[in-house]
């Protein structure tokens, strides 16, 4: 029966081509848009580690005074420079990694060489095998190397090209914020997005250009800012050149827990840790911890950028608008057939039939709509990413998307057909033959 | 009035087909309702990208040089200041970053205790000379002269800076019109008087009220090294980008030991400024025009068949004495009157998706006019789809009346 409705649907669309022809571009113009939105939006709300997002955490603890006017309810994201260092020392997750991030003048370890100025994290040895970094030379530095506030560097592939032509460059040397630093390993290109370790510069755009021991990166010239440092009281500018002011946080804070118990203890000591500095007096307010996962932390900070939401939800007004078109044609289509319907009807089909009937042809309008949304969809990421905008590189077509246009077609184009069909099956067959 | 005498029959005839017509008028009516937001939000980020900041933005350069800690480096802030200024083609420059490069916000207060902030203002801190870099007229008061600036190097916590406010923030912080000689306070450095009040100055161009409030702090630079960004004026605003280069070279030549980092023109600040909005915007224009394609086909292909429906009722008025006129005009009435109704709904759509769009993202709210130019593309996009159709029907000849369907 459904091989004869399809061929009966193909029949009809072909009588009418225009209407047809219309009814498949108004799903496939909506599809093409909401697609191509939905795209960007899971693209930019995906996992930037899969396989390890599972197992990283987030702490956060609370050091702000107890009265401070107009602030939220929320811990800070960062930590002050004590606590930063407390936790580090804490020792019981499997990896931590402390981490901040600024700018410094770097040149080669040669007389004259000119200066330029390169972003990096300064950051703990667990780092690199926390999150997964992949090497192309040479290693990560050790712990013990933290301990020492050894001079060694992590440069980025994009930086060891700039600085020694690509060529393996460990062991060699160069000159960062006048002190001579010696490359420990290059790493591959890497730049997890959303940049969920520090949200602080933008969720989404370029990647650090070299990593330096944390510790070590402390001992530099403080010039040259500390990441996001964000200071409570009322001067706006404390602490800027004094990392360890302590009314200031700008410390990221990353541990890896591998089992729920892990989570569980970890939790308890942050608690612990926050109840022992309130009793020291340090602690103004009663403990209030945070120990979220890698997405729930994305959740919470709400990384996808307004204009992407907004543009979603008006994609979707698209579909809307395209449907309630194609529910008008297709009432037109089907009205037309009243003299067909009414002669099936008058021998022996049911209304059922004729309203599945209306529905087969109505789900073939939405495979052919589904089938040109998906280049309509293509040629939109292809748009997206010609625009100058952060997130431009992560709009890509995505196989899965494939199934999901199809499957959003067909959906739309049945719920498009209900009800004109509703109105088709229930035709009068009487009325229709007689004026035959 | 020949046409006012069809709209009866037309209403009549569209009784009959109230499951087409409601469906036409609630597309339309949707189509208004994202097509006025969409209009409304795409000028609103055209016209925010042509707010001027206040200050004579189509001279003004800046150049960042970076100091390196515990290199030596011998030039002094105000022989910095002296190397910019003897460039050919700059007329002043200054240390200071112009807005919409480094723009922050700090809270300012009027008791000395700090207590409740009064205003979220952009501060501009720099050297001498900032105010005739910049470009700013001031309206009221004065500028403070060279003796009176705060010394850079000797200056104490206590020191009372004598700065300059916008208008629009003297507005906001003294009512009354006597906010010169009052004091007021920033998070944590020197209390500041107010001396003048200067027209313009945004920090940021977001749309709001207080992009317009700013403080202007000189201090005078003298023996000390300092690196960070440098503001130019030039002379002729077309020699800017051969000037701002020349600069930078100057600069560099004179402190060996800096970094020599970004120079680029307000411009070029301005276009990185709003790139992602206009990007967006963009992205909206295409929607825009997916809504009206979409609409177009969806009221051509309905008039095609209602005028494929009716070919033996138009026959017959055609055989009766109507002319092809007479037709034409009926379907382009029709379609009026259609369209018409989606407007009127339309304009209730419009507002309740503004109401939500400004509950969840932060617009403003839709003026009126957006829906009278929305109003008037549905009209025309309702007559330019309908033609088509019309001419068809108009074309349907008297004979076929006779002939059975």
């Amino acid at each position: 029966m459904f091989a004869y409705y399809l061929d009966l649907a193909w029949r009809s669309l072909k009588r009418t081509p225009i209407l047809a022809g219309l009814m498949v571009l108004a799903i496939a113009l909506g599809i093409g848009a909401s697609i191509t939105m939905l795209t960007v939006l899971r693209n930019l709300s995906g996992n930037p580690l899969p396989g390890r997002s599972e197992v990283l955490f987030h702490p956060q603890v609370d050091p702000r005074p107890a009265d401070l006017p107009g602030a939220k309810e929320e811990p800070p994201d960062d930590l002050t420079y004590l606590d930063a260092v407390n936790l580090y020392q804490l020792g019981i997750a499997p990896r931590r990694a402390v981490m901040s991030s600024n700018w410094l003048p770097v040149r080669k370890d040669a007389p004259d060489s000119p200066l330029a100025m390169f972003s990096d994290r300064a950051t703990t040895a667990d780092f690199f095998a926390m999150f997964g970094v992949p090497f192309v030379y040479g290693s990560a530095w050790s712990a013990q190397d933290d301990a020492n506030h050894a001079q060694v560097v992590v440069l980025s592939r994009a930086m060891n090209q700039k600085l020694f032509g690509g060529e393996n460059s460990v062991g060699k040397t160069l000159v960062i914020a006048t002190k001579t630093f010696r490359v420990a390993g290059v790493v591959d290109d890497w730049n997890p997005q959303p940049h969920f370790y520090d949200l602080n510069g933008g969720a989404y755009g370029k990647g650090e250009q070299m990593y330096l021991p944390f510790f070590t990166w402390l001992d530099l010239p403080q010039d040259y800012g500390y990441g996001p440092m964000q200071c409570w009281g009322n001067d706006p500018n404390a602490g800027t050149h004094d990392p360890k002011a302590k009314q200031c946080t700008w410390a990221q804070f990353w541990v890896q827990l591998d089992t729920p118990a892990q989570v569980a203890d970890y939790r308890a000591a942050l608690n612990q840790y926050s109840a022992q500095q309130h009793q020291l007096g340090r602690y103004q307010r009663a403990p209030d911890v945070r120990l979220r996962g890698l997405l729930d932390w994305l959740d919470a900070k709400h990384v996808i950028p307004v204009t992407v939401r907004m543009q979603t939800w008006i994609a979707f007004g698209v579909l809307l608008i395209c449907l309630v078109n194609t529910v008008g044609l297709m009432v037109a289509k089907f009205l037309r057939k009243s003299g067909e319907i009414g002669v099936r009807r008058a021998l022996g089909a049911s209304r059922r039939a004729v309203f599945t009937q209306c529905l087969v042809e109505a789900g073939v309008i939405g495979v052919a709509g589904g089938l040109l949304g998906l280049p309509l969809a293509w040629l939109g990421l292809w748009m997206v990413r010609q625009q100058p905008v952060s997130f431009a590189a992560s709009a890509h077509f995505e196989p899965s998307m494939l199934g999901a246009a199809l499957a959003l077609a067909v959906l739309s184009a049945l719920a498009a057909g209900v009800w004109p069909a509703l109105r088709a099956s229930s035709v009068a067959p009487a009325l229709q033959v007689k004026s035959l | 009035m020949r046409i006012l005498h069809q709209i009866r029959p037309i209403l009549a005839a569209l009784r009959s087909h109230k499951t087409a017509v409601m469906l036409l008028v609630l597309e339309i009516a949707l189509t208004m309702a994202v097509l006025g937001n969409l209009v409304f939000i795409v000028y609103d980020t055209i016209n925010r990208s042509h707010v001027s900041t206040g200050i004579a933005e189509s001279q003004i350069g800046w150049l960042q040089n970076i100091g390196v800690v515990g290199q030596d480096n011998p030039v002094t802030g105000a022989e910095n200041l002296a190397v910019l200024r003897a460039v050919p083609g700059v007329a002043d420059a200054a240390y200071v970053s112009p807005p919409l490069v480094y723009a922050q916000r700090n809270p300012l207060f009027i008791d000395p205790s700090r207590k409740q902030p009064v205003a979220q203002v952009y501060e501009f801190q720099g050297s001498q000379g900032l105010v005739d870099t910049f470009g700013l007229h001031v309206i009221q008061g004065r500028e403070p002269t060279l003796d009176e600036l705060p010394v850079a190097a000797t200056v104490t916590s206590d020191a009372v800076f004598p700065v300059l406010v916008t208008q629009a923030l003297a507005a906001h912080l003294f009512p009354d019109g006597h906010a010169l000689g009052k004091l007021i306070y920033d998070g944590g450095g020197n209390p500041m008087r107010i001396v003048g009040i200067v027209d313009h100055l945004r920090g940021e161009i977001t749309g709001r009220v207080d992009d317009d409030y700013a403080v202007v702090t000189q201090l005078l630079l003298g023996a000390q090294n300092v690196g960070g960004g440098f503001t130019i004026r030039v002379h002729e605003a077309t020699q800017l980008p051969q000037v701002l280069q020349a600069a930078a070279i100057a600069l560099q030549k004179a402190n060996p030991g800096h970094v020599q980092n970004a120079a680029l023109t307000m411009a070029e600040a301005r276009e990185s400024y709003f790139r992602n909005a206009l990007a967006a915007g963009r992205m909206l224009v295409a929607i825009m025009l997916i809504l009206l394609v979409v609409t177009a086909l969806g009221v051509s292909g309905l008039a095609s068949f209602w005028v494929q429906q009716r070919r033996r009722q138009i026959g017959m008025r055609r055989a009766l004495g109507a002319t092809r006129r007479d037709i034409l005009h009926y379907f382009q009435m029709e379609n009026l009157l259609i369209v018409s109704g989606g407007v009127l709904l339309g304009t209730l759509f419009a507002y309740a998706l503004n109401l939500f769009l400004m509950h969840r993202f932060e617009l403003a709210h839709l003026p009126a006019h957006y829906l009278v130019v929305g109003a008037l593309a549905l009209w025309a996009l309702g007559q330019l789809a309908v033609l088509g159709p019309a001419l068809r029907a108009a074309n349907v000849p008297p004979v076929v009346a006779t002939r059975s369907v």
